[in-house]
């Protein structure tokens, strides 16, 4: 009983998007059992200009470029934390930690005049900067945690083998830490999907929008017609790569949020 | 390391530094968006700003709510999913679900789901007889609604880290407790909540910022409206920088918003200090 209400209140307002992304508009304000069925919104927003794959296009490559940058800075930043003095860490982690729930909605305007400053608006790798900066602290947290899990008589080992850093690292460290890799890169790459203040003050070219904004000016876009169906199609299209993505790799997410959370 | 370190520093801390140096600034249309240093005035502006107070005091209201309500939904849900269940994996997969979709996604579909008359909650509504609800016309109801969308997203962020802390508290103390006669009440207070605490508190400190710089659901799901009535203090500050491009102001408001989260931040972590020794009652 209390699994059934768990599973309706979760899925239900997705399953009532499904259900009137396909049904006529005219028929929305009438009977819900009334009514044929039609593609028309699917088709509309896929032969719309620019279609609605290219905001998913864009999400993704911001999101990948983001994590690969992400991982590269983290990554010898974690290691080097991992192998400072418990102390000295913890003092650093508790900043990390700050900056990780720091509500960076607020950084916005600062972040928006160094796009000016520096000519990076409208340009998706460009925004993979302050992505990266801003996924760097749960990134670090994580990463940090799971160094420190490997015993350092192993990383000792592979070094009176005459192994240098990097080698160590390629070969050693990374291969095991590949459980902690993979659920960072999902955390991180979930918050560059989603992220919306940000995209929405440095791109401004309708064709390089990412997903939250391309949604924020679709809902803007139609003040006094209220095109629910399409609305509703909208919110599936830009729903399906992430439940995929959550069902595939539900392991990953979750022990990447709760390991975030115990040892941050 | 010191690159991520350096990289951190110029996305978090020059950003806050900067606007405590515009915040001294005038920077709008009239100064032709040249920066020219008035003092305090901006601060004096924002105190008898009653726009400001008034978000300031809807930020809070849906922060402490919406926080509130997922702590509560988010520990049941937790103690659910902690109970060998079948199907549990799928379960917590689809319970995750809700957290992962994008804000403004998801904040479209509410509008839809909220439509007066004709989104599904009224059409149940009527379908039994009770008269609709006005859920975003209506400035008495529209920010329950908004802090209904907010729980609906978030509450599985809440239950995820309480279920990694239900899982590191023994079972042989509740078996112990049982002996003792305790009901599952007594065993819930006793000792659950008291373990489960560090956990909680980094959940409320975790939303609680999040929640008040709620901005996408705001600005998609109502606009602020009705009647100003859902307006956040970073709504607010963004309206200022972008709409009416008065950035001293706008960058005032931010700090504001960053001060208001600190002094809560504060005031849970103080929270927790002050009740660990009474809750741990010489068990630890």
């Amino acid at each position: 009983m209390n699994r059934l209400l768990l599973i309706l209140w979760s899925l239900g307002p997705m399953l009532w998007q499904l259900y009137t992304s396909f049904r006529p508009n005219a028929t929305l304000t009438g009977n819900p059992m009334q009514g044929g069925w039609t593609l028309e919104h699917y088709q509309a927003l896929l032969g719309g200009n620019p279609p609605f794959w290219r905001y998913l296009l864009n999400s993704g490559v911001v999101g990948l470029s983001s994590t690969l940058l992400t991982l590269v800075v983290a990554v010898p930043c974690a290691y080097g934390l991992s192998r400072l003095g418990r102390k000295t860490a913890r003092n650093v982690n508790v900043l990390v930690a700050i900056a990780a729930a720091f509500p960076y909605v607020l950084l916005f305007l600062a972040l928006l005049q160094l796009a000016r400053d520096l000519h990076l608006g409208n340009n998706l790798l460009a925004l993979s900067l302050p992505y990266t900066g801003l996924s760097l602290p749960l990134a670090i947290l994580l990463l940090q945690a799971s160094f420190r899990d490997i015993p350092p008589e192993l990383e000792e080992a592979a070094r009176l083998e005459g192994l240098g850093l990097w080698q160590r690292l390629r070969w050693v460290l990374l291969p095991l830490m590949a459980p902690a890799i993979a659920s960072a890169s999902l955390l991180i790459f979930l918050f560059c999907w989603n992220e919306y203040p940000i995209a929405l003050t440095w791109l401004s070219r309708a064709d390089l929008l990412t997903l939250a904004p391309a949604m924020a000016r679709i809902a803007g876009s139609s003040v006094f017609t209220v095109p629910y169906g399409g609305f509703a199609a909208a919110t599936v299209l830009g729903s399906i790569p992430l439940i995929v993505l959550v069902l595939v790799f539900q392991r990953q997410i979750v022990s990447g949020l709760t390991q975030g959370a115990i040892k941050g | 390391m010191a690159p991520a370190l350096l990289l951190l520093l110029a996305v978090f801390a020059l950003p806050m530094l900067q606007y405590a140096w515009l915040s001294t600034q005038a920077q709008t249309v009239l100064t032709e968006l040249e920066p020219q240093p008035v003092g305090l005035a901006q601060w004096q502006r924002l105190l008898q700003d009653g726009r400001f107070w008034q978000d300031a005091f809807q930020t809070l209201r849906f922060g402490l709510c919406s926080v509130g309500l997922e702590l509560v939904l988010g520990l049941a849900v937790a103690l659910l999913l902690n109970q060998p269940l079948r199907g549990r994996t799928l379960l917590r997969t689809v319970s995750l679900l809700p957290w992962a979709l994008p804000t403004t996604v998801m904040a479209l579909g509410w509008r839809w789901i909220f439509n007066d008359p004709f989104g599904p909650i009224n059409l149940l509504l009527a379908q039994v007889g009770l008269p609709t609800v006005s859920f975003l016309g209506d400035p008495a109801i529209t920010w329950l609604s908004m802090v209904w969308a907010d729980t609906w997203k978030t509450t599985p962020f809440v239950a995820l880290l309480l279920l990694a802390g239900l899982q590191t508290i023994p079972a042989d103390l509740y078996e112990a407790a049982a002996l003792e006669g305790a009901n599952r009440w007594q065993s819930l207070r006793r000792i659950t909540l008291p373990l489960l605490s560090p956990y909680i508190l980094i959940a409320v400190l975790f939303r609680l910022a999040q929640a008040l710089g709620v901005f996408d659901l705001v600005q998609v799901l109502t606009a602020g409206g009705p009647a100003g009535s859902t307006e956040s203090l970073a709504l607010y500050a963004y309206i200022n920088a972008m709409r009416f491009l008065d950035f001293g102001y706008s960058a005032t408001l931010m700090l504001a918003a960053f001060l208001l989260m600190l002094l809560l931040s504060g005031g849970a972590v103080l929270l927790w200090l002050v009740s660990r020794p009474r809750w741990a009652g010489g068990q630890r």
